[in-house]
Parts: structure tokens; C-alpha cells; sequence
């Protein structure tokens, strides 16, 4: 109902179901399913890098014992995850934090539009749970050599950063353990695609993430 | 070559940049450097089933020991696997068994186009290393409730089935049956997103397909020595 432009990335949208087998929407139902039973404390929300997390040691290692849940979808776009936020995910939860990883996948927007479906995101987790924290991820290096969807995901941090700062309820938080080399490539030892995390790239990313979201939970006040 | 008779899933086909950084071009390239300095007994090539295979424990307790490589590129159709085996992913190695496991991202093709997808690069893997076993994995069923695609990879399965006793190196490997509970439905304990599998649902794959690679490697020599005399 903006008078300006629409911002796509903003726009709750669910995904289509081109290939046939309805993934998409299970994957959703099962989350709202799944929220029923849970007390969760942490929610994790995101595409691929968030749901291939959970299936590697490291989730049984760092984030089980904290009490989290994953919603993470492979291929999501913040207008994604806007739209299962919107549509029944965080109806039957209240976690104290929500770690929030998206953006990588939004393939022809602008880092304002991405960054703009962020807090988009953001707001939505706000209304629904008014206490909880978001902890927004920065977008990582991809791509074996130096490329363009590189700068766009470093200029949403950026962007993403400094917008954060003046929010009390959200807060950035860099996982970049230094995955560009000096020559500027990224090592398949780190992600086996130069996109998707390796067990020893999430074990990079989530040791430090681990310990700033326990802080979180010790420290509910703000950041 | 008549247009109607050609197979576009046996169209040797390169994946298009549309993203912007490289990556599937990166990966080709490491894949055919790993060829200059590997003397792979087993070589993996296929989609992210064969991908996602090498990240998990299971490909270090059961495949690694037996020195495979693994050439599988998430998204890949029998096109661009068809592609990649033409253009240096085969060169400076001599497997003695190939596991080939590709076809369900075939989209916009017809069960038989992909079956015949899967038969073509089976032919190349045979001219190419002609003492080597292929071993086809069949496709699974995917979705969390029966859908189209679910009939589609089957019936995929049923025509490689068919076919494949056609090149006598070849064999497949169907475990499909394993995935699809008495209600219809597949488990996210087994397939995470109701097409990859998680560790659980890899040892279903991983264990009998250990076990037919051990037994073909074990036989390999012996027919080997029997050609001699
Ligand atoms: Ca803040």
C-alpha cells in the first residue's frame, strides 16, 4: 500500500512449487507442526546454511543442548522467510533469541532491497514476538574467486550493520572466520560448492556464534 | 541427425553462470585438476546425492578407504554430468568402478529421456574406461507425500532396469524402496528436505552399495589374472 516502489525482497511471497512435489510447503507445515511441542529458547531461521547446519555434529555438539530449533529451507530469499514468519511459524513459540540468515540466495535484488527484506523480516519477529532478540548473520564471501554477488553480500552487511546499530531488539553479527584467502580465493576445504559450509566451516562459524548467543541468553537485556 | 530422434537429456550441456560467481565452472575445474594428481579405485559422479555424500562420516568410514573420488555437483542433470565426463573429468584416470548417481533434476524431461540420459553417459563411461563397472544408483522417491515426481524417478528406475543389462559393465543398484513408509510418506529422519538425505538416510544408500563395490573389487583382479592366460 506504499506509494513508493514495492521492494520484492520485502514482499512476503511463498515459494512456487515448479518442480512438482510440494518440498516447499511440506518443509513449512512441518515447522509449524513441529512448534507445537517445542519450548524452543533459540530459533534459527534461513535457507540452506541455516538448514544444513542441522545435520552435521555441530548442531548435536553446540546448539542442541541450548534448545533450538532450525527452520532452515534450501534456496529461501528473505521474501521466503518472510512469509513462513508471517504464515504460522512463530505463532506457537517464544524463543528468547532468533538467529536470522538470509539473503545469499535473492538473486537480481539490490543490497537495499536485501537489506530492506531483512529488517522487513525483523519487523515481523518483532510484532509477533515482542521480547525476543534477532541476531541477523552476515551474508558470507561465495564463489571460489573475488565476483560480483561477493561485493553485493559484503555491501548488505554494510548496510545491514549500520541500520542494526540504532535498533535495540536486533543486533549483527559477523560469522566470517576469514574464509577469503590472501590470494583471494576460498578453499573447498571450507565450502565444498564455494557456497554450502563443510563440517570444519561450520565448526569455524559456530563456535564463536555459539558463545555470542549464550551471552544473549545470559544477558536478555540488549546488546 | 534427424531433430525428433535426438535426446535432449543426452545433450552434453555446460551449466549456465546465471548467479555470477563461477561455481560450477570452480568445481569442474578442481574436479579435473584432482584427476592430475589421483589414482582414484572408485569414482563418484552425479548430482548433490553424490555431493552431500562426501560430507558426511559416512564417506570417510566406507568410501574413502577404498580411494574414490568424488564428481558430484549439486542441481547437475545427466546433461551437464554428460558435459563434465567429456571434458576432462575422465582424463589421467583409470577407476575401476564408477558409481553414477544423476537424473532427478531432469525437470523438463520425460522419464524415458532421463532413463536414456543415465544409459548415454553409461555408454561414454565404457568407451572411455572400458574395463571399468559402472553402478547405477537408482533414483529415489522425493516429496513428503506421492507426487508426480515420485512416479516420474520410478518409473525412470523401471526403464534402467530395462535397459541397462544392454552394456554388460553396467549394473543398478535400486534402494529406493527403503525411503517411502506403509502411509505413503517419506521422513525428514531420513530425507531432510524430502530429496536430500541426512547421515541416517545415507546409511541406508551406503551400506549396501559398500558392500557391492567391495565384491566387485575383490573380483576385479581375479578376472583380470583369468584374461591373461
Ligand atoms: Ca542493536
Amino acid at each position: 500500500m506504499s506509494a513508493g516502489e514495492p521492494n520484492p525482497a520485502a514482499t512476503p511471497t511463498p515459494c512456487e512449487d515448479t518442480q512438482g512435489d510440494g518440498r516447499w510447503m511440506s518443509m513449512h507445515n512441518r515447522f509449524v507442526s513441529d512448534s507445537k511441542d517445542k519450548e524452543p529458547d533459540v530459533l534459527f531461521v534461513g535457507d540452506s546454511l541455516v538448514q544444513l547446519m542441522h545435520e552435521f555434529g555441530i548442531w548435536r555438539q553446540l546448539f542442541s543442548p541450548l534448545h533450538c530449533l532450525n527452520f532452515g529451507v534450501g534456496g529461501d530469499a528473505t521474501q521466503h522467510v518472510l512469509w513462513r514468519l508471517s504464515n504460522g511459524e512463530l505463532d506457537n513459540i517464544s524463543p528468547k533469541v532468533v538467529v536470522l540468515w538470509v539473503g545469499t540466495n535473492n538473486h537480481g535484488h539490490t543490497p537495499e532491497q536485501i537489506c530492506g527484506g531483512i529488517l522487513a523480516i525483523i519487523q515481523v519477529i518483532k510484532n509477533k514476538l515482542p521480547n525476543a532478540h534477532t541476531l541477523v548473520l552476515s551474508l558470507l564471501p561465495r564463489g571460489k574467486m573475488p565476483n560480483p554477488l561477493r561485493d553485493r553480500n559484503a555491501e548488505v552487511n554494510e548496510l545491514v550493520k549500520d541500520t542494526l546499530t540504532s535498533l535495540p531488539h536486533a543486533s549483527f553479527f559477523n560469522v566470517d572466520p576469514g574464509f577469503v584467502h590472501s590470494n583471494g580465493s576460498i578453499s573447498h576445504q571450507d565450502m565444498y560448492d564455494y557456497l554450502h559450509l563443510t563440517p570444519k566451516g561450520y565448526q569455524a562459524v559456530c563456535e564463536p556464534l555459539h558463545a555470542h548467543i549464550k551471552a544473549l541468553l545470559g544477558e536478555p537485556t540488549d546488546n | 541427425m534427424s531433430g525428433d530422434d535426438v535426446n535432449p537429456a543426452a545433450v552434453p550441456q555446460p551449466v549456465e553462470d546465471v548467479q555470477g560467481d563461477g561455481r560450477w565452472l570452480s568445481q569442474h575445474s578442481r574436479f579435473v585438476q584432482e584427476c592430475k594428481d589421483a589414482e582414484p579405485d572408485v569414482l563418484f559422479v552425479g548430482d548433490s546425492m553424490v555431493q552431500l555424500m562426501h560430507q558426511y562420516e559416512v564417506w570417510r568410514e566406507l568410501f574413502s578407504p577404498l580411494h574414490a573420488l568424488n564428481f558430484g555437483i549439486g542441481g547437475d542433470t545427466t546433461c551437464n554430468v554428460l558435459w563434465r565426463l567429456q571434458n576432462g573429468e575422465l582424463e589421467n584416470i583409470r577407476p575401476k568402478v564408477v558409481v553414477l548417481w544423476v537424473g532427478t533434476n531432469n525437470y523438463e524431461h520425460t522419464a524415458e529421456q532421463v532413463a536414456g540420459g543415465i544409459l548415454a553417459i553409461a555408454e561414454l563411461l565404457t568407451t572411455r574406461l572400458p574395463k571399468a563397472k559402472i553402478v547405477v544408483l537408482g533414483l529415489l522417491p522425493r516429496g513428503e507425500r506421492p507426487n508426480p515426481l515420485r512416479e516420474k524417478n520410478a518409473a525412470v528406475n523401471a526403464h534402467l532396469r530395462s535397459w541397462l543389462p544392454r552394456l554388460s559393465q553396467a549394473q543398478l543398484l535400486d534402494v529406493s524402496r527403503e525411503f517411502v513408509h506403509s502411509d505413503g510418506t517419506i521422513s525428514t529422519q531420513d530425507m531432510f528436505d524430502f530429496l536430500h538425505l541426512t547421515s541416517a538416510g545415507y546409511d541406508s544408500v551406503a551400506k549396501p552399495l559398500s558392500d557391492l563395490l567391495l565384491q566387485i573389487l575383490e573380483e576385479t583382479p581375479e578376472e583380470r589374472r583369468a584374461s591373461l592366460v
